[in-house]
């Protein structure tokens, strides 16, 4: 009896390590992200987490300056992907949209990290950073949740702590556009 | 008695009062309102008040832009218990009929232009001659970005109407259109001046600077790094800051300018929500909310709306420099009891409002309720 409890145990733990940090299976996330440029691609997030990542700091404030993080946030640069379809010219801009019908324009200088950023103690605009625009995966060490905007969603980042507007941090993002 | 059986019934005291006080906790009702951001600095005074009259409900308070607020109900199916939007036309735009069937206006605002002491002319800046100060060369002024936020929008409609107001054609190209690269363009269709807004806008010059929010304008100003800034009212009297106050015929304040109002369209450069079309028409502001149909908790949050109307939750917007209007509904006849008598009550008033009677809401009004009764005191603006 003892001996059966023990082997549960073990079969739990080890399911349980097979699990990402946020306690959901890559392979359980439905997620298929569309892009389009000179041609059509969808790719699954296991295909996107394949691809060469990079970390960095990043948060957001809401129209009335609510401050959400900064967080520790992983994802693949939203220009890796635009290359994926041929990649952006200086004049066009990039549609990225969610589900929920939700849908921001970037211009190719706004993907390669040009907006203002601010400073999460005083919300004063900070000195240009290095910024960049990511598509996150990962919060914290973890999946994003359908609640943190997940599973995928842009987001900032940079080496510091700072800030940008909310509106671009467009949640649940399933297709990603060039317009010439 | 033994000291550990003392230490026992003590831990075991403890722990019933800590139960007992979670428990009281957890039976709070919590009531979700979700509510236009510059009615920020109001509701956070709304809250307190009607926390402390009803100890037993816990209002989550949201403030998101107004599109964004009635997204929750209508595209994100949040549980959502009322709706408070900065422009009344929204609701029934994106409500009607699946989520709500009624709403109420209950305040207004005005579009001004911020400045601080430390503004380039703002000893000299006027409702006469506030075009050509900002045209001056080393001033700097501020805008939302109407792409996102109303008040940018709002403020391009004020730009628009100034020609009209001023005689003089070229302020919104001076003021607005020049500044941009790609140009912000406008066509006439009748008497109607449509603004084609760019899908990207991008200040080519250092005289407009843009940024997402009013928040950030705030910020700007109160650095001096712009020297004016486009915003409501409302908000620069929450930030102690000055402010001009613009004529009536184009701060989008005056219900009896509504129709040349109308003579503005924005014509956004793309739809950011699919749930609302890309035009943008002049209306005078009015803030309204209402109850979507999916309300948890649809009685008690009458009477959050109730608060809201009554004579102390009017007084609380005022004192905290929002504007406000005699309420009135919209298919009145539809709302919570409770809240007809509040139409009813505020009814009374209308005859002695004649700009109110051209409205659609207000003559639906009309054929709802005897105005016979009527105790409004002569000479009252329509405002409070």
């Amino acid at each position: 009896m003892k001996l059966a409890g023990l082997v549960i145990c073990i079969i739990a733990i080890a399911a349980t390590a097979c699990l990402h940090p946020s306690g959901v299976e890559d392979g359980m996330i439905d997620c298929n992200l569309t892009l389009i440029g000179d041609c059509e691609k969808v790719l699954s997030l296991g295909e996107i987490r394949a691809m060469p990542s990079c970390e960095g700091r990043g948060g957001f404030f809401t129209t009335i300056g609510i401050v959400n993080g900064p967080f520790k946030c992983r994802g693949v640069p939203l220009e890796d992907l635009c290359d994926l379809v041929g990649g952006i010219n200086a004049t066009d801009t990039v549609w990225i949209s969610a589900h929920d019908g939700y849908l921001m324009v970037f211009t190719r200088d706004q993907v390669r990290g040009g907006f203002i950023a601010y400073d999460p103690a005083t919300m004063r605009e900070i000195s240009h950073q290095e910024l960049e625009m990511i598509l996150m995966y990962e919060q914290d060490g973890s999946l994003l949740s359908k609640d943190t905007g997940g599973p995928l969603r842009v987001a900032i980042v940079g080496d510091c702590e700072l800030l940008t507007e909310g509106h671009y941090w467009v949640q649940w993002v399933d297709r990603i556009e060039i317009n010439k | 008695m033994k000291a550990t059986q003392i230490l026992v019934l003590v831990v075991l005291a403890a722990v019933i009062v800590m139960a007992a006080h979670l428990l009281q906790e957890q039976e709070k009702t919590k009531l979700k309102v979700v509510y236009a951001g510059s009615l920020v600095v109001p509701f956070a005074e709304i809250e307190k008040r009607f926390e402390s009259q009803h100890p037993g409900v816990d209002l989550q308070m949201e403030g998101h832009g107004s599109i964004q607020a009635i997204r929750h109900v209508t595209d994100l199916h949040d549980h959502v218990d009322v709706v408070v939007v900065a422009d009344e036309t929204l609701i029934p735009d994106m409500m009607y009929p699946d989520y709500a069937d009624w709403y109420m206006r209950f305040a207004t605002n005005r579009m001004t232009i911020a400045y601080t002491e430390e503004s380039r002319y703002a000893g000299v800046i006027n409702e006469s001659n506030w075009y050509r100060i900002l045209q001056r060369p080393g001033v700097t002024v501020g805008l939302s970005n109407p792409m996102l936020d109303a008040c940018g929008y709002r403020t391009m409609m004020v730009a628009q109407l100034a020609e009209v107001y001023y005689d003089n054609q070229a302020i919104f190209d001076d003021l607005i259109a020049c500044n941009f690269d790609p140009g912000v363009s406008v066509e006439r269709v009748g008497s109607v001046s449509v603004v084609f807004v760019p899908e990207i806008l991008e200040p080519r010059t250092e005289k407009i600077v843009i940024r997402g929010g009013s928040v950030q304008l705030l910020a700007l100003l109160d650095l001096g790094e712009i020297d004016y800034a486009f915003m409501y009212k409302s908000m620069a009297e929450q930030h102690g800051l000055r402010y001009l106050e613009l004529p009536a015929e184009i701060d989008l304040g005056s219900p009896e300018h509504e129709d040349s109002y109308e003579e503005v369209v924005i014509r956004l450069g793309f739809r950011r929500f699919t749930s609302v079309g890309t035009d943008r028409v002049g209306k005078p502001i009015f803030y309204a909310m209402t109850i979507p149909k999916n309300a948890p908790h649809p009685k008690l949050v009458a009477e959050f709306v109730e608060f809201m109307v009554s004579e102390e939750g009017l007084r609380v917007l005022r004192d905290t420099g929002q504007p406000t209007v005699l309420p009135a509904a919209d298919n009145p006849e539809k709302m919570p009891d409770r809240l007809k008598r509040r139409v009813l009550t505020i009814r009374i008033f209308v005859p002695l409002i004649p700009c109110f009677l051209s409205t659609p809401a207000l003559r639906r009004a009309d054929e709802m309720f005897d105005v016979d009764d009527i105790s409004h005191p002569p000479g009252m603006p329509w405002w409070l």
